[in-house]
């Protein structure tokens, strides 16, 4: 990279810099470009290019005027992003203070303060000279040397400031609230990445134009957004895209003989809208394919419900065919898919439970029984039971079976005499559960005890769960207190869900 | 912790936006270890009383102490978990950057989290059962498991008192009880909860005590005190056109 940077240098001093530049600039606009997306400002973000015109015009003014030095870099970025800070605060307090929304205040103050600088430029044409055009669709290959050494200033500045406060700003975009809890300075914060922002719009101005930055800033940011779970990745993911965007939109401006910002824009575009199409997750083909292929979670159930009633929990393909309403393919497929996940063996035709493939199984059965026994509550006629039990199992997420389970008074058995699994999930060693839940046989140590319980079961007693009583509406416990002493007591439901236990 | 002292308390509490007072005259002192319900119809200062805990408005006039300190100075001690509606659910962030996120006040902002704030943030995640789902984004959770992975950030960031903006809100049944339990448990740490709800039939159920507020403190203690139907009336003027049968906390609001 470094040699070809240096034969670039040789062969063309003026390409080498439009490299740099690119480089420099398309690296801190696809950075804060992040944060932009993630904080839905990007209007916001179009103003502040706009405005920054009235800076460089007033920056290059006064320089010129009191200095009487020639377009001075360092005045107009320092101009414009003042002028940058005053449209921003501006919006904030307009739109505060009057009943007119912030999308018509941007639009009002943007374009005013846009509108101010070319009145400025005109007026003072005889000092000012600042070519329009340039301004509005970028001068990549007219960069000055001292340009460059403000753009690789404001990439050092940008690049500390994003590394440094990655946390607080991180917390900030997420919850503005839990920042300002933890003592942050929230507004503070905002105005400094609105700081940052001006600086790199004002860099990114330089390569693509007013028009076309927020392009730069954006595009990237989305395009990473697409692919990335974790804002740190979507910051890299995000700046080799703005590389990536730019050489090959320089490139083809160079062999097309186009203008290099808006060939740079419509890459950076087109790479968008490429990976909207292809991203594996949150992309357009992976959302038609998961529809696509998607193998019915009723499906999935209803194979482990034939294995687990089966003799011995194995049967063939076969078996599943005549025992499910599906075509044999449709069970092949989800067979297969099951395979993969390690809840099924498949061999020689028959197929049979991995231990989470029993676990799966066991839940769905627990769903089933404990849907029977509510449609039993409700009256529904003995013959209709299992059937309509069939169709609500599916809804078995863990939430709503405990639910489900505590308001049936944690039964034991369904209508037919047949066991309802434990809730095993939950009942496992070192877990806190309350006594209801538990089952004969579980041992334990009393962590809480609520108001209810007045007296015989108090926190640290040792207790072993008996066998359920009066229709299983009666729990009864041995208790051992810590002098060795020990009784057995006899609990409701609602004095159960009082008592809560840390298993052995 | 010294047992005396309240966990919250609020003395003669005023805050106003403009001319109309949001709050007026507040006192109310809040015991450690309990689950505290603030209920009052719309705009009647229950977000302001939050907002007041967590330090962010200036009262006119009164004071409110944490564990007998000045609420600025208590910051952190609070963790305030955000109403579900609030969040980005699609932002890039995962169950153990939220979690971790309760570290963020104790480390200074330049200097990386140590590996002790990890294991807080990672043991916070194992009490709420939400260990295995470490890796997983947010926005790819249940509703119960979405408010766990909160409450594990409050208490990674080792609050002692939590307070929740209707938690309930916008949730199924399923997922209420998972949240409640939750709550519960939480409770049972010895942490304070507050939690500003709006479904007056289950308010009874759920919370040791309730406020009632509008801009005034009507009612502070045990439900079947606060949930009087003479109170109500008051309270809730027209808003609140069904509301028979109770004591029993069976009837529905119906002014939302």
């Amino acid at each position: 990279m470094y040699d070809w940077l240096v034969d670039v240098y040789f062969v063309s001093p003026h390409l080498f810099k439009a490299l740099i530049t690119g480089l420099l600039v398309t690296t801190v606009c696809s950075a804060i470009g992040c944060f932009i997306v993630l904080k839905r400002t990007s209007f916001l973000a179009d103003a502040l290019a706009h405005s920054m015109l009235a800076g460089v015009v007033v920056g290059y003014l006064f320089m010129k005027l009191v200095f009487g030095k020639e377009a001075h870099a360092p005045a107009m970025l320092i101009g414009s992003i003042i002028s940058g800070i005053i449209t921003v605060a501006m919006i904030g307090f307009v739109s505060r203070f009057s009943r007119v929304k912030e999308d018509a205040v941007i639009g009002i103050m943007y374009t005013g303060i846009f509108a101010f600088g070319g009145v400025l430029v005109s007026l003072f044409s005889q000092y000012v000279h600042i070519d329009l055009l340039h301004f509005i669709v970028g001068q990549l290959l007219g960069v000055s040397d001292q340009d460059l050494w403000m753009m690789a200033i404001v990439t050092v500045v940008v690049l500390s400031f994003i590394v440094l406060m990655f946390r607080s700003l991180q917390l900030v975009t997420f919850d503005r609230v839990m920042a300002a809890s933890l003592g942050m300075n929230v507004i503070l914060l905002d105005y400094m990445l609105t700081t940052c922002t001006a600086m790199v719009v004002v860099t990114g101005v330089q390569v693509v134009g007013v028009i076309q930055v927020v392009g730069l800033l954006i595009a990237p940011g989305a395009t990473a957004y697409l692919l990335c779970d974790r804002l740190k990745n979507m910051l890299w993911v995000s700046v080799v895209f703005g590389w990536t965007g730019f050489l090959v939109g320089y490139i083809l401006s160079e062999n097309y003989n186009v203008a290099p910002g808006a060939m740079i824009v419509v890459v950076l575009t087109a790479q968008f809208l490429l990976v909207f199409l292809v991203a594996p997750r949150y992309g357009l083909l992976a959302d038609v394919q998961r529809r696509f292929r998607a193998i019915p979670q009723q499906v999935v159930e209803d194979i482990l419900g034939v294995i687990l009633r089966a003799q011995q929990e194995r049967c063939g393909i076969d078996d599943l065919v005549t025992h499910t309403q599906y075509k044999a393919d449709a069970i092949r497929k989800a067979v297969n898919s099951m395979v993969k996940k390690e809840w099924l063996c498949f061999e020689q035709g028959i197929v049979s439970f991995t231990q989470e493939g029993r676990k799966q199984a066991r839940r769905l059965l627990r769903a089933h029984r404990l849907w029977e026994t509510y449609l039993q509550h409700l009256g529904v006629a003995e013959e209709e039971l299992h059937q309509r039990a069939h169709v609500l199992e599916h809804l078995h997420d863990e939430d709503a079976v405990d639910y489900l389970d505590d308001k049936l008074g944690h039964p034991l058995t369904d209508p037919h005499g047949s066991e309802i699994p434990e809730d095993f999930e939950h009942l496992v060693s070192g877990e806190i559960m309350t006594l209801a839940i538990l089952r004969e046989g579980h041992t334990g140590e009393v962590v809480r005890v609520g108001k209810l319980i007045v007296d015989p079961v108090s926190v640290g007693d040792r207790v072993t769960v008996g066998v359920r009583e009066d229709d299983s509406r009666t729990w009864v416990i041995a208790v051992t207190k810590s002098d060795g002493k020990s009784a057995e007591h006899r609990f409701n439901h609602e004095e159960a869900d009082e008592i809560s236990i840390r298993l052995d | 912790m010294n047992q005396s002292l309240p966990a919250i308390e609020v003395k003669n509490l005023t805050v106003s936006y403009g001319p109309v007072p949001a709050l007026l005259d507040v006192s109310l002192a809040i015991d450690a270890g309990q689950l505290i319900g603030i209920i009052g119809p719309n705009g009647s200062g229950k977000s302001t009383l939050i907002k007041s805990l967590l330090g962010f408005v200036k009262p006119d006039f009164g004071d409110v102490l944490l564990f007998g300190e000045d609420a600025e100075k208590a910051k952190g001690r609070v963790a305030y978990v955000p109403q579900r509606g609030s969040v980005d659910w699609d932002f890039p962030i995962t169950v153990r950057e939220v979690a971790l996120m309760g570290r963020y006040g104790k480390q200074s902002w330049w200097k990386e989290l140590s590996a002790e704030d990890r294991d807080i943030a990672d043991h916070a995640l194992e009490q709420v059962r939400m260990g295995d789902f470490r890796n997983r984004q947010i926005g790819q959770l249940s509703g119960g498991q979405q408010q766990r992975v909160f409450m594990a950030r409050a208490i990674a960031q080792g609050g002692d008192i939590l307070l929740l903006d209707e938690p309930f809100a916008g949730v199924d049944a399923a997922t209420e009880k998972a949240i409640l339990d939750v709550l519960e448990s939480t409770r049972e740490t010895g942490r304070t909860l507050v939690v500003v709800h709006h479904d007056l039939a289950t308010a009874s159920e759920y919370f040791d005590s309730l406020v009632l507020l509008k801009q005034r403190l009507f009612a502070y203690g045990p439900p079947e005190h606060v949930l009087h139907p003479e109170l109500l009336s008051e309270v809730y003027e027209g808003t609140l056109r069904i509301f028979a049968n109770l004591q029993s906390g069976r009837s529905r609001e119906v002014g939302q």
